[in-house]
């Protein structure tokens, strides 16, 4: 393909991953070339054009600046428009349909980063959304499992539990934290 | 004074049309127009005919209308002062072509108390005030004595030229809802002018509550807030007859 | 400056109760180099209020100043501050400030006054009348005896519906010191209400035609102020959403920007949803609703829409509906607040105080709304209600109050959180009736003087929150450390400072508030992990420095201190960065005088040394490190007795603060021993006749030795 033609592609490529982001969903390097094809890329004189626009595409995937690459839960990797799409919120589209991995990597991330623990009812809410009953049955289960025994809980005084990852947050921090978190609203 | 006697009544037909007018207009319905009034009618070449001074009767409609919703108005002002900050270098609600401060405290009713009051003190209700760029007949360049509001071409806002304007307030006790602004400074009326398209005060909400659409007629939305004081000059009233006829005038066709 | 300069509006009103007279005089002739708000305010006091005047005394003056920003539309301003002999610091009145948002000050600039000085004291109930020029002192015995909302619609009715009124209502005509000046609904002043009563001052109307003009290019006065709005986050500069959102990398359950789409303003006609992007300029104001934030998410049903001050696109001020007030309360079904003024009826209740939530909550809020701000009773930052809670449940009352006043009060409602309490309690407060009204309506000290409390039986229990001097804490040790507990010590009541903690709590990782940190005051160790603090050093004295002169800048500019600085903002393009230079770019343009980030705030620190001097001189004291800058006991402990500078405590040491005040003294150039400045500091902040005369009086280091 001559420069023009690459120009274009890329910025379908672009434009794809962006419009997809922009509905909140994530999507596939194939998912993209179909897109594409659909749209008439890939007659490419030559070469068999289905190999040639997958490399390109692929390449054109990992050069654009935008555009980020996420290991999903599905094993297989899918991109999103940063601008439009935040790491933090692909990541937990990725993992709406396994629950436990939902919170407990969500709690990981925010012992980690900020470091903080979360109060439980956060996953009640938006986007997580999810019941009562089923924080606690994946409490339960990640308690018992192997791959994340490092989640757990503080209860406030006032009787709010937080989650935190004692990989790190130590449980002194994290009570405290927890208890200070509770008392912003009682600090104006 | 010049007037359009051998027109033919398809003229007259078109002239209304492109001025919005939904009557027909009869054969004797003459079109008196001023040169700076021609805009969509300019087309019509009849510019040239006519000299300067002509009264002017009829504007073409704005193309674009600010619509504020009540409902979602904070109160916070900031369209007022972007208005004059941005246009007029000053921060001056008592300038502002979009109204708030007056209705701020109490709605439009003023501090009457009682259950039905608006503004923060009554039921936090805020009803913008916002020029709605009306229709012919244009009170506001109806009372003007000197011609000076006249229809902008890009946006067909009704604008006062201030080299026109010689500070009668005419336009401000015309309008039904007090939206003409006075520059004390200038000593010049002033209003709304649709800032060339984009709105300042449209922009400045932080509550989306303000949108520029297309325009549409709401003159006849509600109530007016205040009693107009109708003020033609003679020479304009007399024009008015050209196409509005006494009645119990017969009409041929 | 030239007359056609702008920001400034040029004219200071000065009125004088006892003799009648009105004149103007020149704001930059005489107070350029204070600038405005507490600046005006603190040289009036300085030049005309001599040490020992009581707040109540003639002698005493009220300085209501706006800013040189107010009036336009620069984000986040509105604020009038009211500086005065404050009552309700004890155990000897000093200079304090009041401030108030809502629409006066922006409307005083457009009548052309840049700050009112109110002196002497009138013969009868008198009200003042300002339209633009026009000036009046009138009769204001009618309205002696009413609330602030009936004497705001009855001076509407004089004045015209636009107009602006600051009154106090019955406690401030009872000359309380816990009275307070409202204005445009529910924007209160604290403390100064009985000042104003005792000058038989009901009330201030203003309404304004003029304007305040913009001297630089008004193009490039648009970009920037675009700009600033850009930056902007939610309520106290919180610059990520509480909630996780495709449209920020960062959220944080505790921010104050919790105007998650999907969320709808549920008592309006109709409701409002939340909808869009939320960075999106023209959706500002549905990113704060206050009612939510402090009382749970029953609140956004009541929730009419924001409201505030003039030109604040954040409307921190939630008006609430809630219809069943009115039946069972008789009050008004519509109120409006922020913060603790939101929950003055909710934080009396040792049932209701420590959580949120709950409709009785929420009730309670809209009874106590209604009465302290229509009677205009202050609550001192919660202190009110932390005594009175204190008091009963300490067993105080049940010992000192006779027994028949003690059976009067209706203490089973108190008991059972019923609202219906606070229509018996607020009122028996703002009228000052029986031993409680009176001893509550005087301030915490009075706690101490009339029942002989020792004040340590407060300042050693941490449910006080008691800091010093009759006031509490304010953003201290809990929020941000040494930093916190520096600012603390250095006002005549509570601190009234957010520079810092809205910083701190603004949500980011604080990896990124570390960079940030480096990048405005020099090194990342500028701030800790929350709870995780390390030994005082340098560069946490700048950034309390930095809190403290630009709080005072606020207060001069007429912007809002719950908002500003602008450090941080939502912009991951910026690498979540501010401007820490904005208020030096907006007063540039506005007055025409290019003035740089540290010209202005060495003007700052002018300010804020000119309120160390009057402390200095009116105390009679130079020795502040062990008079003044006072800490409370209960910082150096820990409830379950974790030592200090250890993970999980806010515990701070008596060594290690001693240390963190010297590094602050020297920052602030000042002498270590007694913590204050010498001549030589005064001359170079252009306050040596201050520096003079302090001499002379033998308040300086150097001639104290």
């Amino acid at each position: 393909m001559n420069a023009i033609d690459e120009d274009g592609l890329a910025r379908a490529i672009g434009d794809t991953v962006r419009s997809a982001s922009a509905k909140a969903q994530l999507i596939t390097a194939d998912a993209v070339v179909e897109q594409l094809r659909q749209r008439g890329f890939g007659k490419c004189p030559g070469t068999s054009p289905e190999a040639g626009l997958c490399l390109s595409v692929a390449a054109m995937l990992s050069a654009l600046p935008d555009i980020a690459p996420l290991a999903s839960v599905s094993g297989s990797i899918v991109y999103h428009d940063t601008t439009v799409l935040s790491r933090t919120y692909a990541r937990i589209l990725d993992r709406k349909s396994a629950s436990a991995m939902l919170l407990a990597e969500e709690v990981r991330s925010n012992s980690r980063n900020y470091p903080r623990p979360v109060p439980r009812e956060l996953f009640e809410k938006p986007p997580f959304d999810l019941a009562p009953e089923t924080i606690t049955a994946v409490l339960k289960a990640l308690a018992s499992g192997q791959e994340f025994r490092d989640i757990a809980s503080v209860t406030t005084s006032a009787g709010a539990v937080y989650l935190f990852s004692d990989l790190y947050l130590e449980r002194g921090y994290a009570a405290f934290l927890a208890e200070q978190d509770a008392s912003f609203a009682m600090n104006p | 004074m010049h007037t359009i006697r051998n027109a033919s009544a398809n003229w007259i037909a078109q002239a209304a049309k492109t001025s919005g007018l939904e009557a027909e207009l009869t054969r004797r319905g003459f079109l008196k127009l001023s040169v700076c009034a021609l805009s969509g009618l300019a087309m019509l070449g009849l510019g040239e005919a006519f000299g300067e001074n002509t009264p002017l009767v009829i504007l073409d409609n704005a193309k674009g209308i600010i619509l504020a919703d009540p409902t979602r108005c904070v109160g916070c002002q900031r369209c007022e002062l972007a208005c004059t900050e941005f246009n007029d270098g000053r921060a001056q609600p008592s300038l502002a072509r979009i109204k708030i401060a007056r209705a701020v405290n109490f709605g439009l009713t003023g501090p009457i108390g009682g259950g039905a009051m608006h503004g923060d003190w009554g039921d936090g209700l805020l009803v913008q005030g916002v020029c709605r760029q009306c229709p012919h007949p244009v009170p506001c360049a109806t009372a003007c004595p000197q011609n000076a509001i006249t229809s902008d071409p890009e946006t067909g806002a009704r604008v006062v030229d201030p080299a026109l304007c010689v500070g009668c307030r005419l336009c401000q006790q015309a309008c039904p809802w007090g939206m003409l602004s006075f520059d004390e400074e200038a000593g010049v009326a002033t209003k709304c002018f649709l800032c060339h398209g984009t709105p300042k005060c449209v922009e400045a909400c932080p509550a989306a509550a303000l949108r520029y659409v297309p325009w549409r007629d709401i003159t006849r939305d509600g109530s007016p807030d205040r009693a107009p004081l109708s003020v033609i000059a003679p020479e304009k009233a007399k024009a008015c007859l050209d196409c509005h006829l006494p009645t119990g005038t017969k009409t041929t066709r | 400056m030239a007359v056609r300069s702008g920001g400034f509006v040029g004219k200071v009103l000065r009125v004088d109760l006892s003799t009648g007279k009105i004149g103007t005089e020149d704001t930059i002739e005489r107070y350029a180099a204070m600038l405005g708000g507490a600046g005006i305010g603190y040289r009036v006091l300085w030049d005309e209020v001599p040490a020992g005047t009581g707040p109540f005394d003639p002698a005493n003056k009220l300085v209501f100043a706006a800013g040189v920003l107010v009036g336009t539309s620069v984000p986040c301003n509105g604020r009038t501050t009211v500086t005065t002999i404050f009552p309700t610091c004890w155990p000897k009145p000093l200079v304090g400030s009041g401030h108030m948002g809502g629409h006066f000050a922006a409307t005083l600039k457009y009548a052309g006054y840049d700050a009112l000085i109110v002196e002497g004291k009138a013969d009868r109930p008198v009200w003042l009348m300002i339209r633009d020029a026009r000036v009046e002192i009138r009769d204001a015995g009618h309205l002696w005896g009413t609330g602030i909302r009936r004497t705001t619609l009855e001076l509407s009715q004089e004045m015209g519906p636009d107009c602006v009124v600051a009154a106090i209502g019955q406690a401030g005509e009872n000359q309380a010191p816990m009275g307070m000046v409202v204005n445009s609904v529910s924007h209160s002043a604290g403390g100064v209400g009985g000042v104003m009563g005792a000058k038989n001052l009901k009330a201030v109307a203003v309404t304004g035609s003029g304007a305040v003009r913009i001297a630089g290019d008004k193009g490039e006065w648009e970009r920037l102020i675009k700009f600033h709005l850009s930056i902007l986050g939610g309520n106290n500069q919180h610059v990520v959403p509480s909630f996780p959102t495709p449209e920020a990398e960062y959220y944080n359950p505790a921010s104050r920007w919790v105007g998650q789409p999907g969320k709808r303003w549920g008592a309006a006609k109709p409701p409002v949803e939340i909808t869009g992007n939320i960075h999106d300029l023209n959706r500002i104001a549905y990113r704060t609703n206050s009612a939510a934030y402090f009382l749970g998410e029953e609140a956004w049903k009541y929730t009419v829409r924001g409201n505030g001050c003039t030109a604040c696109p954040i409307r921190c001020h939630t008006m609430l509906r809630v219809p069943s007030v009115t039946a069972k309360y008789g009050i008004p079904d519509t109120a409006q607040n922020t913060c603790v003024a939101l929950q003055f009826g909710r934080l009396f209740f040792e049932r209701l105080a420590g959580r949120k939530g709950g409709e009785a909550a929420i009730e309670a809020c809209m009874v106590g709304m209604h009465l302290a701000d229509d009677l205009g009773l202050w609550s001192n930052y919660g202190q009110l209600q932390r005594d009175l809670r204190k008091l009963y449940e300490g067993g105080y009352l049940k010992s000192r109050l006779g027994s028949q006043e003690y059976a009067s009060i209706p203490w089973d409602k108190y008991e059972k959180a019923d609202p219906a309490f606070l229509l018996d309690l607020i009122p028996r407060i703002a009228n000052r009736q029986g031993e409680l009204g009176e001893v509550l309506s005087r301030g915490t000290g009075a706690i101490f003087d009339h029942w002989s409390i020792p004040e340590a039986q407060w300042a050693e229990d941490r449910t006080t929150t008691y800091w010093k001097m009759g006031h509490p804490k304010h953003h201290a040790n809990e929020d941000d450390g040494q930093c916190g507990v520096i600012i603390n010590t250095q006002y005549n009541r509570d601190a009234q400072c957010h520079s810092h903690t809205n910083f701190v709590r603004n949500g980011l990782p604080l990896e990124i508030q570390k960079n940030l940190a480096a990048a405005i005051w020099g090194s990342p160790d500028a701030l800790d992990a929350p709870g995780d603090y390390t030994p005082a050093n340098v560069h946490k004295a700048r950034r309390a420095k930095w809190s403290l002169t630009r709080k005072e800048l606020h207060d001069a500019l007429g912007v809002c201190n719950w908002m500003g600085p602008w450090a941080a903002s939502p912009l991951r393009a910026r690498g979540y960065a501010g401007d820490d230079s904005l208020e030096s770019k907006f007063l540039s343009l506005a007055t025409g005088q290019a003035m740089d980030r540290e010209a202005l705030d060495r003007i700052g620190e002018r300010i804020f040394t000119l309120h160390r001097a009057l402390t200095i001189r009116d105390m009679g004291h130079v020795d502040m490190r062990a008079k003044h800058d006072l800490v409370p006991p209960w910082i150096f402990e820990d409830p379950n007795g974790a030592a200090p500078f250890t993970k999980g405590t806010i515990r701070m040491d008596p060594a290690d603060i001693a240390r963190a005040m010297e590094f602050f003294y020297a920052v602030m150039g000042w002498d270590k021993d007694t913590g204050a400045p010498g001549k030589a500091r005064y001359a170079a902040l252009g306050l040596a006749d201050v520096g003079e005369k302090l001499a002379a009086a033998k308040l300086t280091p150097e001639e104290r030795k």
